[in-house]
């Protein structure tokens, strides 16, 4: 069984050998930057460096799976926000929209999604993915993704202006999150009719953190029901901070599996979904592979397995300066405990 | 004035925050003004105290960041009216107020939680150096030294951008130790700031709120003894 069947059949329920060991976010990692030769800063704007680096690092710890891009910003640099991508600065920083509008009204939206594509940093995305799939064969599962309609706004435009205006401008703020519902099925679309295995819908800015569940319920639930009703491939709903109060709806949108982060209590989430929901989840990628010691690593993924996920997923992006001891123990410990068929998905 | 008509005022005050109602405190406010009411005990009494209970609100999730978002809206409408107006003896006797520089750090743009705490540090009395968001590291360290503030401090809303504030903790306190430095942000823990060498945090953004609401309260306790 390759990566690609092994996560193909995982999202389909049906037996796998073991846990496939991917995720929906970032998974890139500096030893495998490190090993090409390149800056961080370099691979976000080159095709050929962006695949490459996923897929070494795929390679380097043994992922089944990898996802491209690594920032946020390309849809709303390819509506001419911009970009910062901090080519100059030491370290690891991602790119980020250094101007966003600053009102509705100032809110240029085009008449066709579609011609966005070509614009910006759209094509190294296309580029990269195209990398992924065709390497080795075709042997690595490749995940497209993009933000959920509100988070994608909030790249957009101010994001208080946004969040007070779900109160005080519905009217407005509805019609304009329903916009960018279309823009989403519309890159997801198109990743799609590029082949990619599944796609990650991160609406990540709209968890109890920041929005009451009964804003979720009239706001959020609705236009991603409609981005994931458009979607053939398999799809993930993923949101990070708090969701407790929310994973019922969230497992109710129309997605393949909801993706959580550590604030979620899994073993509620699974009461709630039921047996057969596809969870994935819920490690702390910065504390388990950067800061903890490698030893105290296979606990925490044990502890997932344990709570009731189907799939061993960061909450996050991995941040890429990890400790290459832990990446080791994450994988090790994934492959460990995945031999035993989990909830939804079982094993031949 | 009767105490009847200066409590009237502070609810007005006090409920207009709570109830994210901009004309209500504007209203309050002017009539402050116009009565000649004490400006600072307006501030502390009517908005701050509104603002505490906005705190419990989110902390008891009957309020959202929305929410949050719009009862500041309504606190800073009162505050541009009645600020200019506060004498500068009440603040002083406050004893608490101080210097702080804030700011979301490089590779960072998000910028709530950070507007939220500088609002109540404003509340508070203290002087604010807001140097906004994506905050090169080293302009931390050049204004607090420029300010001589106590306190810096830092957000990151994200894991991708917080490894910027381990850097700036380092330099800050390598030129000057004392200087007290608050962490804040969704993927910011106690064990992170430890880690980073910081010297407090604030969980999230609602955490931070009641932290600075408990500055606030604070504040007025040391008033009132």
């Amino acid at each position: 069984m390759t990566p690609k069947e092994r996560v193909q059949k995982f999202f389909k329920k049906e037996p796998i050998d073991t846990m496939p060991v991917f995720s929906g976010m970032g998974t890139v990692t500096i030893q495998a930057i490190e090993k090409m030769g390149v800056r961080f800063a370099e691979i976000h704007t080159d095709a050929e460096l962006m695949g490459k680096s996923a897929m070494t690092s795929a390679e380097m710890w043994g992922f089944d799976g990898v996802v491209v891009p690594y920032d946020m910003c390309i849809p709303a640099e390819a509506m001419g926000r911009g970009a910062t991508l901090y080519a100059d600065v030491e370290g690891i920083l991602y790119p980020t929209v250094p101007t966003k509008w600053a009102t509705l009204d100032d809110v240029e939206l085009p008449d066709d999604y579609q011609s966005l594509f070509g614009e910006a940093r759209m094509p190294v995305v296309d580029g990269a993915l195209k990398y992924c799939l065709d390497y080795d064969g075709g042997k690595y599962a490749v995940g497209g993704w993009t933000l959920g309609p509100f988070t994608l706004g909030g790249q957009i435009m101010e994001l208080d202006v946004l969040l007070k205006g779900l109160a005080k401008d519905k009217k407005r703020v509805t019609a304009f999150l329903e916009s960018m519902t279309e823009y989403v099925i519309a890159m997801a679309k198109h990743y799609q009719d590029l082949g990619v295995d599944y796609i990650s819908i991160r609406e990540m800015g709209s968890g109890t953190d920041l929005l009451s569940p009964r804003m979720w319920k009239t706001l959020i639930k609705p236009n991603l029901e409609k981005v994931f009703a458009a979607l053939d491939v398999p799809t993930v709903n993923h949101i990070c901070g708090g969701t407790d109060l929310i994973i019922e709806m969230m497992g109710d949108c129309g997605a393949d599996a909801v993706s959580v982060d550590q604030k979620n209590n899994v073993v509620a989430s699974r009461e709630k979904l039921g047996p057969d929901a596809l969870i994935l989840g819920n490690f702390d990628p910065y504390k388990t592979l950067v800061t903890m010691d490698a030893a105290d690593v296979d606990a925490v993924i044990k502890g997932c397995v344990d709570a009731g996920v189907d799939a061993v997923w960061p909450g996050c992006d991995i941040w890429p300066d990890v400790k290459a001891e832990n990446m080791k123990a994450y994988v090790e410990a994934v492959h460990k405990y995945g031999d035993a068929p989990t909830s939804a998905v079982g094993r031949l | 004035m009767s105490e009847e008509r200066v409590n009237e005022l502070l609810k007005e005050l006090h409920e207009g925050v709570v109830e994210y109602d901009e004309e209500r405190v504007v209203e309050a406010s002017n009539a402050v003004l116009a009565e000649g009411h004490n400006v600072y005990n307006a501030v502390m009494n009517g908005l701050a105290s509104g603002m505490e209970e906005v705190g419990e609100l989110y902390d008891q999730q009957e309020y959202f960041v929305p929410e949050l978002l719009m009862c500041a809206d309504a606190l800073y409408a009162g505050l541009d009216i009645l600020k200019p107006h506060i004498d500068p003896a009440d603040v002083g006797s406050s004893g608490a107020k101080g210097q702080v520089v804030l700011g979301s750090i490089q590779g960072d743009v998000h910028d709530i939680g950070k507007n939220i705490i500088k609002m109540m540090f404003e509340v508070a009395g203290f002087t604010v150096y807001d140097l906004g968001r994506d905050v090169p590291l080293e302009n931390f360290v050049e204004e607090q030294l420029k300010t001589d503030s106590e306190i810096v401090a830092m957000s990151a809303m994200m894991t991708t951008t917080m490894m910027g504030m381990k850097k700036v903790v380092e330099m800050i306190k390598e030129k000057n130790p004392n200087v007290q430095i608050m962490l804040g942000g969704a993927p910011v823990t106690g064990d992170i700031a430890d880690l980073f060498g910081a010297d407090g945090y604030a969980e999230s953004a609602g955490n931070a709120v009641q932290e600075a609401v408990k500055m606030v309260a604070s504040l007025r306790k040391l008033q009132s003894e």
